[in-house]
């Protein structure tokens, strides 16, 4: 599906032209960082997010302090409280995406220093972007000579900047920007200002290739059936130019048009891929996470099993045809999608070496593939699943479930899941949980009913699991590392649709409370005052706690290592300080309660020669430290926590390491609550101190 | 224009309710609200004491506070306050821990300053404060006679503590 895209030519691109024929034939000459580096957004294309360093280890992890540190409030209009970038650090430079405006900030790695900034102004079609603030990152590109970096701005702009100087590059699209509203086969509604389609992860460069997905607002209410798709295209990192795109929901005449029945590929929208994608540049193929197609929670205006919603798709670098695909759900009725980016993992199975590619996500389960033909490395078998009786709805009746490993997370609701600390709290929690359907994983929503039940109370659905943030890979061990919520629980109950608020037959929402549109950021951005409400919202509010305790029994959140060529844990363990609410709770007073974990999805880890690190996602107020969280070390063969060093704040994006100067570094970003956006850096002290 | 006009009717009529009551302690808010500086003084002694589990915010505004939660905040921090993938949550144990020891000020501050993601702002500071009494009422801290103040420096005065003080004595 190479493009040839028709181009008005003028002055300017005669002359451009001119210059591409003038471009010597072998600059394809690829740029090799050092190991000591971090050069794109998970360390490496294979989406590993390890590092072989190990000067920072087991023993003195607890010396660490703090090296530098960037507040990011001043990099936007007003502070950002959800910084969630992960810097890349190569050839002596460490870049981020920071603040509200989604700056770019080149820094001295050793010191912090700013060593330029650019902002891109995009007035409303910024402030409309479904998608907003500083995003995940960036991505670097050098042919050994020149140095370049992508981002892609909340207004969806391809930027190209001079990593040198922060300044665009004029040859790069037009005047180093590529309008990623256009020339993407669809044409984006409304319009170019307001049309909904943005994109929040970094941009990924693998040879001489730009590639990036597409994401949109929050799917639980969507107006419509309707909306913009999320086709994923490759760039050329030189000129900009579209060499190829993906269409994630097939056009007429493409396989797997007939898994949408009755036309319904035309106007079912998103499907985008919004987390980070995956390259394995020798093989030249690329590995596509899709999302799930328009409307999360119900299915019936696109009948048929949707591909390629909730399918991991590889396609090829050059190209971007499709080599092979996996559905991992059919149908999807759960906002599933899939969240993380791809592991590619060199394992031996059976005495055999495999070139594998992993898969985490929200469901707890982790798809392995022979990643050259997608062959499963252990069997996923279609297994037979709950049909619902949503009206119109149309359910698939298996799904496939992978026979190992085993899921690394809940992704299900039984009564055996309710808190239990005393046989008092489970009874609470049984009567709470008597309001919903229960079930295991793919158990489908139901209609909120008043006299119930009010929905399916699920887990390892819209949260996860694991989320954005995915896994790391360590190439020694064979292991995966992954973060996983053990207690995100999603009450899924769905409500007929008013005419005037949707044209879906069903969005979501609860019995007896007044149904409206749930407006998304963005939406009616310069809007006055809303008016007054029609009527008094309902009742069917209930707090999924007891007595401010978690519904469901810890562990709340985990970290799993996963043996890939045997497909078997080999340790899991509970990820961050029990909760204050816990902790100080009068009714738990005298109890002996391990670590629980926290109820939190978005922690990614970083794995080093020695470690596995990772940082708290919420907040504790502790004997040992004041209002804040940690940044946990843990020995990656045992999972034994070996340090911990005080953050401010959670953590929000995950963290990531190099080496300057004979020093090794962990840069995390920390935000959330009263917390605005911050970079800070860690290292041990310098001799002698 | 119209809108607001009719939101700020609203809460007219709640002030004149609570004329009917006729207690010293509704007067005196009748004439706090008439004017801001009265109501430090009156305020100020038992502002020293004050915490979320004073009542610091009526039921009815809480009312007023959901439907608002529900247009403007409820696409990302869920019908539930439970969160979702772009926005935390603001109930349970997680929220409590983060605003821990500190005041409904820096509560209200960040609302002003960052709320709705779309164009922070844009509400005005009695809307920001029926959505946090709406807060309130769903973290479970009880709901009293006065209406939660819209300025910043007087919200300062009550302190944000997850868990119940143990009784005056």
């Amino acid at each position: 599906m190479r493009e040839k895209r028709p181009k008005r030519l003028n002055g300017t691109s005669l002359l451009f032209l001119a210059g591409l024929l003038c471009w010597p034939a072998a600059v394809s000459a690829q740029f090799h960082p050092k190991d000591t580096d971090w050069p794109s957004y998970a360390a490496d294309l294979a989406g590993t997010r390890y590092r072989p360093l190990d000067q920072i280890n087991a023993g003195n992890f607890n010396d660490l302090e703090i090296a530098w540190r960037i507040k990011t409030d001043n990099f936007g209009d007003r502070p950002e409280y959800k910084l969630e970038g992960t810097p890349l650090m190569v050839n002596g430079v460490l870049y981020a995406t920071a603040g509200s405006r989604r700056a770019v900030i080149a820094l001295d790695p050793a010191t912090g220093e700013l060593l330029w900034i650019h902002g891109e102004h995009e007035g409303k079609r910024g402030g409309a972007a479904p998608r907003q603030l500083s995003g995940r990152g960036l991505a670097y590109w050098s042919d050994g000579k020149e140095e370049r970096i992508f981002y892609v701005t909340p207004g969806f702009r391809l930027i190209c900047l001079d990593a040198k100087t922060g300044v665009r590059i004029p040859s790069f699209g037009d005047n180093g920007e590529v309008d990623l509203k256009l020339n993407d086969d669809q044409d984006i509604l409304p319009d170019l200002i307001t049309g909904e389609i943005g994109i929040q992860s970094a941009p990924v460069v693998a040879k001489d290739t730009v590639i990036i997905g597409a994401a949109f607002r929050e799917g639980m209410t969507p107006k419509s059936m309707r909306n913009n798709k999320g086709y994923v295209r490759g760039f050329d990192v030189r000129t900009g130019k579209r060499l190829w795109i993906f269409h994630t929901i097939p056009k007429k005449g493409e396989f797997g048009y007939d898994t949408w029945e009755k036309g319904s590929a035309e106007y079912t929208g998103n499907t985008g891929v919004w987390t980070q994608i995956t390259v394995d540049e020798q093989l030249g193929l690329v590995y596509l996470p899709v999302e799930s197609p328009t409307s999360d929670f119900y299915g019936g205006h696109r009948p048929g099993n949707n591909l390629f919603g909730e399918s991991l798709v590889c396609a090829d670098l050059k190209t971007g045809e499709r080599k092979w695909h996996f559905q991992l759900v059919h149908h999807p009725l759960w906002d599933m999608d899939i969240s993380s980016a791809p592991i590619l993992a060199d394992i031996i199975v059976d005495g055999k070496p495999v070139k594998a590619v992993a898969q985490p996500t929200k469901q707890g389960f982790l798809y392995v593939f022979d990643r050259v033909t997608g062959k499963p490395i252990w069997p996923i078998p279609e297994r037979p699943v709950e049909v619902g009786n949503v009206p119109g709805e149309w359910y698939s009746h298996t799904q496939p479930i992978p026979a190992k490993p085993p899921a690394y997370s809940r992704n299900g609701v039984s009564i055996d899941d309710l808190i239990d600390f005393t046989p008092a709290l489970r009874e609470r929690a049984k009567e709470i949980a008597s309001k919903y359907h229960l079930g295991p994983v793919y158990t489908p929503p139901t209609v909120s009913k008043l006299e119930g039940p009010f929905g399916t109370l699920t887990m390892g659905t819209a949260s996860g699991g694991t989320n954005w943030p995915g896994g790391s890979y360590d190439p020694e061990t064979h292991n995966v590392y992954v973060y996983a919520c053990n207690s995100c629980i999603e009450p899924i109950g769905l409500v007929a649709a008013p005419k005037e608020v949707s044209d879906i037959a069903y969005i979501a929402g609860t019995a007896g409370r007044e149904v409206e549109i749930l407006h998304g950021p963005g939406e009616n951005a310069g809007a006055d005052s809303p008016k007054p409400p029609k009527k008094p919202a309902g009742g069917g509010f209930t707090r999924l706690d007891v007595d401010g305790l978690p519904l469901i029994k810890p562990p709340y959140g985990t970290i799993t290592a996963i043996n890939l060529d045997k497909g078997e844990f080999v340790w899991q363990l509970a990820h961050g300080e029990t909760p204050d609410v816990v902790r100080n709770s009068a009714i738990l007073k005298g109890m002996n309660i391990p670590r629980t974990g926290q109820t939190t999805y978005n922690v990614g880890t970083l794995v080093t020669k020695t470690l596995v690190i990772a940082g708290e996602g919420n907040v504790t107020t502790t004997a040992d430290h004041p209002r804040g969280a940690m940044l946990r070390a843990y020995d990656k063969m045992t999972g034994k926590e070996v340090g911990a060093v005080y953050m401010p704040a959670p953590q929000t994006g995950s963290p990531m390491t190099y080496m300057v100067g004979g020093k090794q570094y962990i840069v995390v970003a920390v935000s959330g609550g009263p917390y605005s956006g911050e970079y800070i850096a860690y290292t041990l002290p310098s001799a002698g101190e | 224009m119209n809108a607001r006009a009719v939101t700020r009717n609203s809460i007219r009529r709640e002030d004149d309710d609570d004329v009917n009551v006729k207690t010293p302690a509704a007067i005196i808010i009748l004439a706090v609200i008439a004017s801001p500086l009265c109501l430090l003084r009156a305020q100020a002694p038992a502002a020293e004491s004050r915490s979320v589990w004073d009542g610091v915010y009526t039921e009815e505004q809480a009312k007023r506070g959901e439907s608002l939660y529900r247009r403007e905040c409820a696409a990302c921090h869920g019908d539930m306050l439970t969160g979702g993938e772009s926005a935390p949550p603001l109930t349970g144990g997680a929220f409590l821990a983060n605003w821990n020891g500190l005041t409904m000020g820096d509560l209200f501050d960040r609302i002003r300053k960052t709320m709705p993601q779309s164009a922070p702002g844009r509400l005005t500071r009695q809307q920001d404060a029926d959505i946090l009494a709406f807060m309130l009422s769903v973290n479970k801290f009880p709901a009293g006679k006065t209406e939660l103040y819209r300025q910043s420096e007087m919200l300062k005065e009550i302190r944000f503590e997850a868990a119940r003080p143990a009784p005056k004595k």
